[in-house]
């Protein structure tokens, strides 16, 4: 149905003295997605969810990539082997065919029937002006898909299918709680018949009572209308009950992919089983360890090396992207604290490129300290040799592409490839 | 949640008219100002009611010029040449108060479609646009309207025209930066993703959403332009081949001001009034639009 290829948006940010910067909001997402499937898109917000469901439906230009529409499967494999193998010519002629970022004008707006989204937010996306029934007959009539008297006719059949009375049609958004504000929404999504419908965070603006009423409704119309849909949501359970298969994003990258029980039952992805260990489980004598994590989310101006996840990964290793600054912060909080008695007051870490100098520590303790505090401290792993004049020696590190893991699964973690 | 609003459906004109009744002020303001508009619509359809037969010019009366206090014959006295202030200023609100609405609403139409376009085609235009008003800001307005109006010519239709040249910069200004925080909306970006043109956006989504701000910036500027209206009229910018307006009826007794100072305080009051009275309307005006004070 439709599938994004290495996609990107890098917001400019002005900044004073170091003048403008890219906040990498969406860095290199590959996803398809089937025709009928419900493809749900997990990670905390800020993770770069919206960013990419705004990019599917052409709401925000991407920086890069590729984003195919109404493509088969096999083109879309196709399209993804040619990139891969950097094969140029075939890949231009499957994009001339199917890319959505191509579409202009009236081409475009065609395209918009075929597509549409709901936002997280029903108070403010409805305009406040506009009575239900014009709120719903907007996208039938900017594109042209129905006129008239024919387009007042289906917005109040759909008003009756999204379970609100005919009525409604002529109140204003402000006349109607948050439940039903959503379902005027979910009915303009559907107004002009899409087969692709990106929902953003639909339910987590609403009221807990009324959430699950909104995914029934969403279930419904996917079930008679085998609607295509993108979920975004933070909320695991909200996957669980609704997608067939689950995308997990941090910081703006894709860090796993696949069916859903398999991913939330068997993730892989250190990253993904630190989120879904975070979830409550149903029954409580099956609570599992859980994994938390430490630090925060980076800063997306300028985001790890390597993986971006490293700096917070409880698995990661000396591949994984790891700095001389990272080492060096990790080592001096040793020497100045647990290790104070074996190296006293006058050592001094120094990162440099791609190396640590140790000043005024003998190289054998320093040698002591990384075996014993290699577990804990992941930073240490990257060490690769510790020479005569206590100079560390920093391990080359290499950026996780996304691998199959199997048939239907692929994640973006080192320890798969 | 779900069940609320079958009494819904008005609850919202309620509460605008609650907020804007519980402000004493506010209702004085729009009693004082809903009678200037009875007085000026009366002048216009039915003089007679006030007992004028001619509201386009004063009544002069030469057999007794000099001006006479306030008495029971003439409530606030005469000016020269004999004219019954009283009836001179029922007959003068008409034309201050027709000439500034056409005034305000102009510079209010040409400023929010100027400012609706710069702010929402962005670039160039918009760069043009705030330079052009930054040009106007920096020059006092009625130094500019007499500008203007020296090279328009100076009669009442020219001046007219020179104060909505005066006065829209200032709603363009306004009307850009509602402009940019409605375009950010996610009402609007819906509306791209329906599939809704640029023209259909600014019309249809933002303009409307510009207009509650905008009718209260209009009543609080009726009060200044009256006021500046009445001013080029009074030091006689605007000759007045006795037309009944109130700066140039404070003008007429303008000799006389020492010994009857009445001449010129009652005309003056009545300008004064008005200005107070659309002020304090559209404070309470604009606690009804601000969602913030209505709770
Ligand atoms: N228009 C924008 N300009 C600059 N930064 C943006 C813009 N939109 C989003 N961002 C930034 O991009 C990152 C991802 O945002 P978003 O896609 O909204 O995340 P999510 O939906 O997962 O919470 C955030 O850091 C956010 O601040
Ligand atoms: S590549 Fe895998 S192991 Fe390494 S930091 Fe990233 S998630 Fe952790
Ligand atoms: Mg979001």
């Amino acid at each position: 149905m439709i599938g994004a290829f290495n996609l990107k948006k890098y917001f400019p940010v002005r900044g004073g003295v170091v003048g403008t910067q890219y906040l990498k909001a969406v860095d290199n997402v590959t996803l398809t997605v089937r025709r009928g499937e419900v493809v749900g898109v997990v990670g905390e917000s800020g993770s770069g969810k919206s960013t990419l469901g705004r990019m599917l439906i052409r709401l925000l230009e991407p920086t890069g990539g590729e984003i195919l529409f109404d493509a088969p499967e096999e083109e879309m494999v196709k399209y993804r082997e040619a990139l891969e193998s950097g094969d140029k010519e075939s890949a231009e002629m499957i994009s001339r065919k199917y890319s959505l970022l191509r579409k202009k004008g009236s081409e475009l707006r065609k395209l918009r029937t075929r597509m549409s989204m709901v936002f997280q937010d029903p108070y403010s996306s409805l305009d406040p002006r506009f009575r239900i029934l014009d709120v719903i007959m907007e996208p039938m009539i900017s594109t042209g898909y129905l006129r008239g008297e024919e387009a007042r006719k289906k917005a109040l059949d759909l008003l009756e299918e999204v379970g609100l009375p005919r009525a409604f049609g002529n109140r204003y958004p402000h006349e109607l709680s948050g439940g039903q504000r959503q379902r005027v929404a979910i009915a303009r999504a559907l107004s002009t018949d899409p087969e692709l419908v990106i929902l953003d965070e639909p339910t987590s603006a609403l009221d807990v009572s009324v959430q699950a009423q909104i995914l029934n409704l969403l279930k419904e119309f996917r079930r008679r209308k085998n609607i295509t849909m993108v979920l975004i949501t933070h909320n695991i359970a909200v996957v669980s009950y609704m997608a067939d298969r689950v995308a997990v994003m941090y910081s703006g990258r894709l860090m796993e992919i696949g069916d859903k029980d398999d991913v939330l039952t068997r993730p892989k992805h250190p990253y993904t089983m630190a989120l879904i260990s975070s979830v409550p489980r149903p029954r409580p004598g099956e609570a599992r360890k859980r994994i938390v994590l430490k630090g925060d989310p980076p800063n997306l101006l300028s985001p790890p090396r390597g993986c971006v996840f490293h700096p917070r990964c409880p698995m990661a290793f000396h591949e994984c992207g790891w700095t001389a600054e990272e080492v060096a912060e990790d080592i001096n909080y040793l020497v100045q604290g647990k290790y104070y008695n074996v190296f006293g007051d006058n050592v001094k870490v120094i990162p440099l490129q791609d190396k640590v100098k140790v000043e005024g520590a003998n190289p054998e303790s320093i040698k002591k300290v990384l075996e014993v505090e290699r577990e804990n401290i992941r930073s240490l792993t990257a060490v690769k040799e510790v020479t005569e004049d206590s100079l560390l020696i920093i391990h080359a590190f290499q950026e996780p592409k996304l691998y199959k893991e199997s048939e239907r699964r692929s994640v973006s973690c080192l320890l798969y490839r | 949640m779900e069940e609320r609003t079958e009494e819904g459906k008005y609850s919202n004109l309620i509460l605008s008219l609650k907020v804007f009744f519980s402000n004493r002020t506010a209702v004085a303001g729009m009693v004082i100002f809903l009678a200037y508009v009875v007085d000026a619509l009366i002048m216009q359809f039915d003089p007679r009611l006030l007992g004028v037969t001619n509201p386009n010019q004063f009544t002069y009366n030469f057999v007794n010029p000099v001006p006479q206090p306030p008495s029971s014959q003439y409530p606030l006295g005469t000016t020269y040449p004999g004219i019954n202030l009283l009836q001179a200023i029922l007959e003068a609100i008409r034309v201050d108060l027709g000439y500034s609405m056409l005034i305000v609403v102009g510079g209010a139409v040409i400023g929010a479609v100027v400012g609706i376009l710069a702010a929402y085609v962005g670039g160039y235009l918009d760069e043009l646009l705030m330079r052009f008003t930054d040009i106007f800001f920096s020059v006092p307005y009625l130094v500019l309207a007499i500008a203007v109006g020296f090279a328009l010519g100076r009669s009442f239709t020219s001046m007219v025209i020179a104060l909505i040249i005066v006065w829209w910069p200032i709603y363009a200004r306004y009307t850009r930066s509602l402009t940019l925080s409605i375009k950010e909306s996610v009402f609007v970006e819906a509306a791209k993703a329906a599939g809704a043109s640029m023209v259909r956006i600014m019309f249809k989504h933002i303009l409307p959403n510009t207009l509650p701000p905008v009718v209260v910036q209009i009543s609080l500027d009726l009060g200044s332009v009256v006021g500046v209206f009445a001013t080029l009229a009074f030091i006689g910018f605007i000759p007045n081949a006795n037309t009944p307006e109130l700066g140039y009826l404070a003008s007429l007794g303008l000799n006389y001001v020492q010994s009857a100072p009445w001449t010129v305080i009652f005309p003056g009051l009545a300008i004064t009034l008005f200005a107070l009275s659309v002020n304090l309307m559209g404070d309470g005006l604009r606690d009804v639009i601000d969602p913030r004070r209505r709770s």
